[in-house]
């Protein structure tokens, strides 16, 4: 008796989706709510479209004009109703789930952004761009970004021949760029060695003990915001005196473009080779 | 009987002070030391241990004196607000910008905060020309909570990555012990600590009540006044160490009174040394047990302390000061 009625209402649910989905293949309205996101939409020429970004959408320039909706953890569900956004890109490595339960059930539209990893981004772009309705766009800004990998990728394989590198993100507390992030990915491809690669976060608070012990060859420190990040890692650099890097003036600052899957990763790797040859 | 238990108390602090020195995500042969070895050692692990000694003295010593001059056995040195002013002069400091002193600038507003705070409690609580122990007590929970909320506000409005990481440092961490703060703060700390054992006596009287201790031909408004100041300096002195360190100040008076008895005399300088070693473990456990992670301190201090201080609880009838 049943039955029927339950395939009746599958059939119109489907039906009911995919009018849904043609309807909003080319979103107008888009709201943002992670930094990564923003900076691909900005590349794939969305700026335009965008009306809504949190408060940590830094760049491009513009992204700061934009409406803000609050932060990533804690946006606030009112400011992106009162946006009237087509569509929410949101992302899995930032943003809590029950925003996204919240948005769907106040049947406003989420696109969710997977790819965590260097080698997931050009294919994360691609269906982003297919989303938004600009695949063109996607096409092209994805093969710009392999290009740029294989540009890097390093035929190294022996072990012996790979130089150790660690990854400073904040001097105190230490905390390293583990396994997870483009900075790591960033790192694999040159075909150096990550010494936080066993770490089980991303971004772990890392023993200076263990750092002095794994001796590293290159010392990377990541920018930081606010302050200068010079003075700040004196202290922990002052401990790493007797290792390599240290003792070799190895050590190299660099900007803060490997902070996030998004285009301008390219230019990171890049800084990241300069620093190691 | 005391003097036994008073032997084994010394040698379990000894204990773990070695423990805490060669042990760790990787033992030390202390006989048979590398190159690396000892530049870990001295680099590394003694001024850490330098550092939760001193912070884990000043802690344990302070949370004795305020529950007696406050008797009240809930009482410890971040009660008043002192751990959450040091944190918000901190991030507000780093929030204009304030780098002049280099890596010593974190520290040194979050002394400022702390002392500043102390002065502002101490204000609230005088009254007819002393200190009182309830209105300590309450004014230094009105101001914790205007702290608390103020830093909360500043980041939850600030989108500064630097300002979260360095809030981070409040919440008690050792990893960064270094030699250079060591003497400044141990100044402090051994004044404090100067001035509560000469007024050992006078804490005892004053434990069972003021008119008592008037009686006894003590001035208890003064007492009062300088143990207030040696334990505001020593609390002040601890978090510009290593920032917040929670629940030391409050269990070690409690644990050291159930094994060595009240006197304060005793009491004061064992719940210090109590306080110094508990933190080295605390310290030791936090760096060894994931590496290469290390947990803050801090937490751990809590996540041990806080057990054996429902299971003491139980064990006693009325928990007194």
């Amino acid at each position: 008796m049943k039955r029927p009625l339950i395939v009746i209402l599958a059939i119109f649910g489907l039906s009911f989706t995919v009018c849904a989905a043609e309807q909003a293949s080319t979103p107008k309205r888009i709201i943002s709510l992670s930094p990564a996101t923003t900076e691909i939409l900005f590349s794939l020429g969305l700026g335009g479209r965008i009306v809504g970004v949190t408060s940590f959408c830094d760049r491009p320039a513009e992204a700061k004009k934009k409406s803000k909706i609050g932060g990533m953890s804690n946006p606030s569900l009112e400011a992106i109703v009162r946006l009237k956004p087509d569509i929410v890109v949101m992302t899995t490595d930032g943003n809590p789930r029950e925003v996204d339960d919240r948005l769907r059930a106040m049947s406003l539209k989420t696109y969710v952004w997977t790819s965590r990893t260097l080698a997931e981004l050009p294919q994360g772009i691609r269906k982003l761009a297919g989303a938004m309705g600009v695949q063109e766009q996607g096409e092209e800004l994805a093969k710009e970004i392999e290009e740029g990998i294989e540009k890097y990728r390093s035929e190294k394989s022996g072990a012996g021949s790979r130089k150790k590198v660690v990854y400073i993100v904040w001097p105190e507390p230490l905390l390293v760029a583990g396994p997870g992030t483009a900075i790591h990915d960033a790192v694999v491809l040159l075909g150096l060695d990550n010494v936080a690669s066993r770490a089980s976060s991303s971004y772990p608070r890392y023993s200076i003990e263990e750092l002095i012990r794994s001796s590293p060859d290159v010392v990377i420190v990541g920018k930081g915001t606010g302050m200068d990040i010079r003075t700040v890692s004196q202290g922990v650099l002052k401990k790493l005196a007797t290792v390599p890097a240290v003792r070799n003036g190895k050590v190299c600052y660099v900007s803060d473009h490997l902070y996030r899957l998004a285009p301008r990763v390219i230019q990171g790797i890049e800084e990241l080779a300069a620093c190691v040859r | 009987m005391r003097p036994v238990r008073i032997i084994l108390f010394s040698s379990v602090v000894l204990g773990i002070l070695l423990l805490a020195l060669f042990a760790g995500p990787r033992m030390f042969n202390p006989f048979n030391l590398t190159t690396m070895d000892r530049d870990i050692l001295y680099a590394i692990r003694m001024p850490r241990v330098v550092v939760a000694m001193l912070m884990g003295m000043a802690l344990g010593a302070s949370g004795a004196i305020l529950q007696g001059v406050l008797r009240n056995p809930l009482a410890d040195p971040y009660i008043l607000g002192i751990s959450s002013g040091a944190s918000l002069c901190a991030a507000l400091g780093l929030l204009s910008g304030f780098y002049f002193f280099g890596s010593m600038s974190v520290p040194l507003t979050a002394f400022v905060g702390a002392a500043l705070v102390s002065v502002l409690v101490g204000a609230f609580g005088w009254k007819r020309g002393g200190l009182w122990p309830e209105r300590l007590l309450l004014a230094g929970i009105g101001l914790n909570f205007l702290f608390s909320a103020v830093l909360m506000l500043l980041m939850s409005v600030s989108s500064d990555e630097g300002l979260r990481r360095a809030v981070l440092w409040m919440f008690g961490d050792l990893s960064m012990a270094d030699w250079s703060l060591i003497p400044s703060a141990a100044v402090f700390i051994v004044v404090g600590m100067g001035l509560v054992l000469s007024r050992s006596k006078a804490l005892n009287a004053m434990i069972l009540g003021d008119e008592f201790a008037h009686s006894l031909g003590f001035a208890v408004q003064r007492e009062r006044l300088v143990l207030f100041a040696a334990m505001a300096l020593m609390t002040s002195a601890s978090v510009s160490l290593g920032g917040t360190i929670g629940f030391i100040g409050l269990l070690m008076p409690h644990i050291v009174r159930f094994l060595l008895g009240a006197d304060s005399r005793l009491l004061v300088p064992a719940s210090a040394v109590a306080g110094g070693a508990f933190l080295c473990f605390a310290d030791l456990v936090g760096r060894s047990i994931l590496p290469p992670m290390e947990l803050p301190s801090g937490t751990v201090t809590a996540v041990f302390g806080a057990p054996y201080f429902l299971y003491l609880l139980r064990r006693k009838d009325v928990l007194s000061i």
